[in-house]
């Protein structure tokens, strides 16, 4: 039986653009939605502390970019290229050289943050940035290091970190998924990545697919709105009739208001993905030519736009599990990558800021693990999982500042280690969330997303 | 790998954690941090005349303190004795060797500051080892006569149960069902699919006492039951086509076993049987010297150890992880036939229930001395391991020539190959060749003509070490392989030497008088009858599981369960035969203020349809449901394999069979069933969820699926009536089973008029306006809340 209490969402809506047309800001009439539809499970639920954050955008980097290619810098990689450093690799002891890195580093921002020549853009904005050059995660697969970065779990599938927050959170919009994932190609562990496993399915990850058709069955097979109308207050007469002879089920009204909630969904959804009152310089920002939908630059502006409209979680996944950062063969591989997200990710999280949002969205810039420092088939790196690197910017986190420390060649850890544990964390914590507090029973154990470890960072908040 | 066993220990939060409701007052808080600390550390020292003359084994012996004065002062940690000592601030220092962690520490603080509530029902600490055993799940199931009719409502053994615990609470039983939503129920409930309109005009008519019964006996000698409740099985199996590892390798085998167990409901085989085969069904065959079986079931009995076959596989290499996949194997095994969660023991001993490390390494044994298959992997590609391990279907001997001329055949190519690379210069594109055709030629397993499963053999028997903390790599002691302790009461299993031991295993879990195996199966019967089981949680019938709601009449129906053979068809008669099966779906106000979950069943539960059942209905309404059974699944030819983690398989194939024959992958479920709640396939399932989520409704509205059925449901009414309101009545009946009201039939008629009208408007064609606006009503009925509800 379902446990949600009748509620129009309709009226909730239609408060919810009004307002959002009339205050040009966003939150007041967010604020409304924990009144419109309290009681559901997605309905905006108290934090356990004042949040930083109210809403989070994920990007994930696939196939694990290079640290020391990208925020690591290490000149005494560059000084020894070459040399012979045993060092254990995927499966067994390596003898490969040394490999420095093929780009330039230079000091941006006024903080002087290290970024090298594959971000150009990211640059512009590198006292944003929060740069974290000591993460390491436990298994150096594909498959098992990207479910650990979304799930805490490397082996058994568990809900993903943007159910989490959706089950400890809820949601700002009644018509749109608390949780929603922008990726053309699947990545590594396909959709239990964003799967809520356990959770209840109010919290899975609903799956954007950029191009023609970004949400499926979104359309109509009614031949006009009309008809579609008649046929829903049909249902509904239908079902009203049926609920009436068995009164006090609440799973029968429930039913009939997940079918106008998708009638929301099927009105504002296009709505979302209509780009055309972006203004040219919007576009431009982003890199973004018309009648695109396919490029990351068109996931990046979706995610504002979806942001604005109160989805909790996003989460943009930049390529699929083949034909991405797993550079092998030859570092040069990254160019086209960093290519493809740099331009906008730098624009979005200024967009963010202009309109006001990037202080109440965190950003998680993020990978599967790093790659070692020394060579591959020559010119390529091989997967590391022992140090890396991963970024948080926005609401609640020190812009401009690199946290942690490698050693000389970027193979493991000198000095303040972060878990992936302790990353999702930090990442609850800036949204309100204590990790221990935030647990599910199921079969007879409590769950968390952070397993039975995690710490937050806190060296890294403002 | 440089770190395969670093994941550990594993998310299994079994104590750590603290739930979101819980406050240091909460008997939880104390059970997951106050008692294991308490337990494991202090009491071994401070028990029975404990050190220092302080005993830590309940609230009143702390409080009372030892020779250093009170250890607690509840509600005021900062003049506790005892968070003194654990900080490790002064002296004492306790634990003298080590400090507890903060987490630990500030749990203590926490718990003592709320007044250090102690669950006033547990006996003291010292006792509690024994606490665990007395758990009603672990006593043999009792002999019990129904209580007497004394209400005259029922004499049926099960209503008699019923009864006595609704009068208890001065509850009644409403009005039984109607005829027609008794027939719906039935139909749904013994083989998944709505009745016909013969069968509901033929129920109506046969006015018999013996009406129902007949519709029952019926339903049971249908071959669609196998495929309703193989369903369910399928579910606790934790069944799926591909083996899981990080390609997702297809098994185009696996079928055979959902077939088996298909064909095993519909045979009634009994479930001591059952159980057994799917255990140890290779050695029971007679594949090995201890082997004794027919030799028409040889390959029925083969197929069956698919259930320890499909063990979830992790990684690209072959086997990687193993400890993984046997701890699904261990796990599943538990959960299915035990009604036990045994994984929480791998890494320390089971934290509530009885289950300890050892008992785990116990079992481990028995699986780590089978031989399991393996289905490629990416590995397959680079290193050359062909699929290995698939098991003929006909005994040794008779499959031996095949598989010896195709070794032969694969050694003379590995050869010539060896003596091409030997000369110089080395022939390359003969050599590419020819490695091209070894390996289509090893790829599939087994040679052509030779037919095989995804089964289990015999391995090299061994004990293994205990893992300490679950980390491979750190081996204790070595521990023979047995059952349980706390089950088998120290008793030992006998296994033969050059055995694994499984059957010896099987065996035990189907003795007669074992408290959990009947217990389980009879309660999975009853929840499939019901929405819910007598214990609700069906497959944890641990400390920490449900209790029953009804624990006498579950032992009932255990016992008469195990006396009558185990015989799973006489559960569905016995049940359906209750009047507390057949009772209405009604409201009442005044039983739903006391028992607001029915959980004494004072009326039958209304519930949602499984996926499966949706979508085989929509089918059948369309008249495309193609109710034979499918062959194997079109999976790509097994030679043209080249899978790997960076583009893993993946497939939905279409099809209009029975929703149970539809391919299910691990990694990629499958879009519908994920979407309606269907299994985990990647974990043993025993109770799906019943969300109810706005993309569901999309799919309704939107799906092409549901187009079609609609489409094709318009059609029959098009095709079986000429007046409309003969259709809409017709329509009805076979969505809903029953007839149109006549007000429903006068908004049907607007409807259609209305919208054939607004079609015209718009410039619709004219011969398309009817089939249209039929479709349209038609997928209506399909969505409505009536179509998808069981009353």
């Amino acid at each position: 039986m379902a446990k949600c209490t009748a509620f129009d969402r309709r009226d909730f809506l239609k408060h919810a653009t009004c307002l959002t047309a009339a205050c040009g800001g966003l939150y007041p009439s967010l604020a409304l939605a924990a009144q419109a539809y309290e009681g559901h499970p997605l309905a905006p639920k108290r934090a356990h502390f004042e949040p930083k954050a109210r809403q989070m955008i994920f990007i994930f980097l696939t196939g694990g970019f290079s640290h020391v290619d990208t925020f690591d810098p290490k000149p005494k990689l560059a000084a020894d290229h070459g040399k012979v450093v045993p060092a254990e690799s995927l499966r067994e002891v390596t003898r490969e050289p040394l490999l420095a890195s093929p780009f330039q580093f230079g000091r941006h921002g006024q903080s002087g943050l290290p970024i090298s020549e594959l971000f150009p853009h990211l640059a512009g904005v590198a006292d944003e940035l929060c740069v974290i050059r000591t993460l390491h995660t436990d298994i150096l697969e594909h498959f098992q290091a990207t479910l650990a970065m979304h799930t805490g779990s490397s082996t058994v599938p568990m809900p993903s970190i943007g159910c989490w927050l959706s089950y400890g959170l809820g949601t700002f919009n009644a018509n749109l998924p608390s949780y929603m994932v922008l990726a053309e190609h699947l990545p590594y562990a396909g959709a239990q990545v964003w799967d809520n496993n356990f959770l209840p399915p109010y919290h899975q990850g609903v799956r954007l697919v950029p191009g023609n058709r970004p949400i499926q069955d979104l359309a109509s097979p009614a031949l006009s709105v009309t008809l579609a109308d008649l046929e829903q207050i049909m249902l509904r007469d239908v079902n009203e009739l049926h609920a009436r002879a068995r009164a006090g089920d609440l799973s029968l009204p429930a039913r009939m208001d997940s079918f106008d909630v998708a009638r929301g969904m099927m009105r504002e959804a296009p709505e979302i993905f209509d780009l055309s009152r972006e203004t040219a310089s919007t576009l431009e920002s982003y890199g973004l030519a018309g009648g695109d939908s396919t490029s990351f630059a068109w996931q990046c502006l979706i995610a504002r736009r979806l942001s604005e409209r109160g989805v909790r979680v996003l989460e943009l996944i930049d390529t699929g599990s083949h034909d991405n950062w797993d550079a092998h063969g030859d570092m040069q591989q990254h160019r086209a990558k960093a290519a493809r997200v740099d331009k906008a990710i730098a624009a979005l999280l200024v967009d963010l800021k202009r309109r006001g949002l990037l202080d109440q969205t965190l950003v998680a810039i993020c990978t599967e693990f790093g790659r070692t420092p020394w060579s591959d088939n020559g010119k390529g790196r091989n997967h590391w999982a022992n140090a890396f690197t991963c970024l948080l910017a926005g609401a609640g986190v020190k812009g401009g500042i690199a946290y942690g420390q490698t050693d000389d060649y970027g193979a493991n850890i000198a000095a303040d280690p972060v878990h992936v544990h302790d990353y999702h964390a930090t990442i609850l914590h800036l949204l309100g969330i204590d990790h221990k507090q935030l647990t599910y029973r199921y079969a007879g154990r409590d769950f968390r997303l952070t397993d039975v470890a995690g710490r937050v960072v806190h060296e890294i908040l403002t | 790998m440089p770190k395969p066993a670093a994941l550990l220990p594993l998310l299994l939060v079994c104590l750590q954690s603290v739930g979101q409701a819980q406050s240091p007052a909460d008997e939880d808080w104390f059970e997951l941090n106050i008692r294991p600390i308490l337990a494991g550390t202090c009491l071994n020292c401070h028990a029975e005349d404990g050190e220092a003359g302080l005993r830590a084994d309940s609230r009143e012996a702390l409080i009372e303190g030892g020779q250093s004065g009170p250890a607690i002062v509840p509600g005021e940690p900062d003049k506790s004795l005892l968070i003194r000592a654990i900080l490790h601030t002064g002296e004492p220092k306790m634990p003298p060797d080590e400090r507890l962690d903060d987490e630990s520490i500030t749990a203590f603080v926490a718990w003592v500051k709320a007044g250090a509530p102690w669950p006033d029902h547990e006996p003291p600490l010292g006792a509690e080892t024994a606490s665990p055993l007395a758990h009603w799940a672990f006593q043999p199931v009792e002999r019990i006569a129904p209580p007497a009719d004394t209400s005259g409502w029922s004499d049926h053994p099960i209503d008699r149960f019923i009864m006595a615990a609704l009068a208890d609470q001065d509850l009644a039983p409403l009005r039984p069902a109607d005829k027609r939503t008794l027939i719906r129920r039935a139909t749904f409930d013994l083989i998944g699919l709505p009745p016909t309109r013969d069968e509901v005009a033929a129920f109506l008519a046969d006015e018999s006492p013996a009406a129902f019964d007949q519709v029952v006996e019926r339903l049971l000698a249908s071959p669609h039951y196998g495929e309703r409740w193989g369903r369910h099985w399928m579910d606790v199996v934790r069944y799926a086509d591909t083996a899981g590892d990080n390609a997702d390798y297809p098994v185009p085998e696996a079928r055979l076993y959902r077939d088996y167990i298909i064909d095993s409901f519909n045979a009634d085989k009994p479930y001591d049987q059952f159980v057994q085969e799917q255990l140890a069904g290779d050695i029971l065959a007679g594949s090995t010297p201890d082997g004794e079986g027919p030799p028409e079931s040889y390959a029925e009995r083969v197929v069956a150890t698919g259930f320890v076959a499909l063990s979830r596989r992790y990684a690209t290499a072959p086997f990687e992880l193993w400890h993984l996949s046997i701890e699904d194997t261990i796990e599943t095994t538990g959960r299915a036939f035990l009604g036990l969660t045994l994984r929480c023991a791998r890494c320390h001993d089971h934290k509530f229930d009885p289950v300890t490390i050892d008992d785990y390494y116990a079992l481990y044994g028995f699986f780590a001395s089978t031989q399991y298959p393996y289905a490629g992997s990416e590995e397959l590609m680079s290193k050359g391991f062909p699929r290995s391990h698939f098991v003929p279907l006909t005994a040794p001997e008779q499959a031996r020539p095949a598989i010896e001329s195709h070794q032969a055949a694969v050694r003379a190519l590995e050869d010539q190959i060896a003596q091409l690379e030997k000369q110089e210069p080395v022939d390359r594109p003969k050599v590419d060749a020819l490695k091209a055709e070894l390996r289509i030629l090893r790829r599939p397993g087994l040679p052509a003509g030779v037919s095989g499963a995804y089964a289990v053999t015999e391995g090299q028997p061994h004990d293994v070490p205990l893992q300490v903390r679950g980390e491979p790599r750190d081996a204790g002691p070595v521990v023979p392989r047995g059952v349980p302790g706390f089950l088998s009461k120290g008793e030992k299993l006998e296994i033969p030497s050059g055995a694994s031991g499984r059957l010896q295993l099987a065996r035990w879990l189907t003795r007669p008088d074992h408290p959990l195996t009947a217990r389980v199966m009879v309660n999975r019967v009853w929840q499939h009858h019901f929405g819910k089981g007598i214990v609700a949680t069906p497959s944890n019938f641990g400390v920490r599981g449900a209790p029953p709601t009804h624990p006498e009449l579950l032992d009932w129906l255990a016992a008469a369960f195990v006396d009558g053979g185990w015989h799973v068809k006489d559960l569905h008669r016995l049940i359906m035969s209750s009047k507390t099966y057949q009772l209405g779906g009604g409201d009442d106000e005044a039983a739903a203020a006391r028992d607001p979950d029915n959980r004494l069943y004072w009326r039958y539960d209304r519930r949602r349809l499984e996926a499966e059942a949706i979508r085989d209905a929509m089918l059948a309404a369309a008249g495309n449901l193609d109710l034979a059974r499918p062959g194997e699944h079109p999976f790509p030819p097994i030679e043209s394999w080249s899978w790997t983690q960076h583009s893993p398989f993946k497939a939905v194939y279409e099809s209009n069979h029975r929703g149970v024959y539809l391919m299910t992958q691990r990694i990629q479920r499958h879009p519908f069933l994920a979407l309606f709640d269907g299994p985990d396939t990647n974990y043993s399932t025993d109770v799906r969820t019943q969300a109810t989520v706005p993309l569901q409704a999309l799919y309704m509205m939107n799906n092409p699926f549901v187009t079609r059925q609609a489409e094709g449901f318009a059609r029959r009414l098009l095709a079986e009536s000429a007046d409309a309101a003969g259709r809409i009545d017709l329509a009805c009946q076979t969505a809903w089973g029953r007839p149109a009201r006549p007000a429903e039939i006068e908004r049907g008629l607007q409807y259609i008029d209305q919208y054939a009208a607004e079609l015209a408007r718009q410039g619709t064609a004219a011969d398309q306006i009817e089939p249209a606006a039929w479709t349209s009503y038609a997928r209506i009925l399909l969505t409505s809340n009536e179509f998808v509800y069981l009353d």
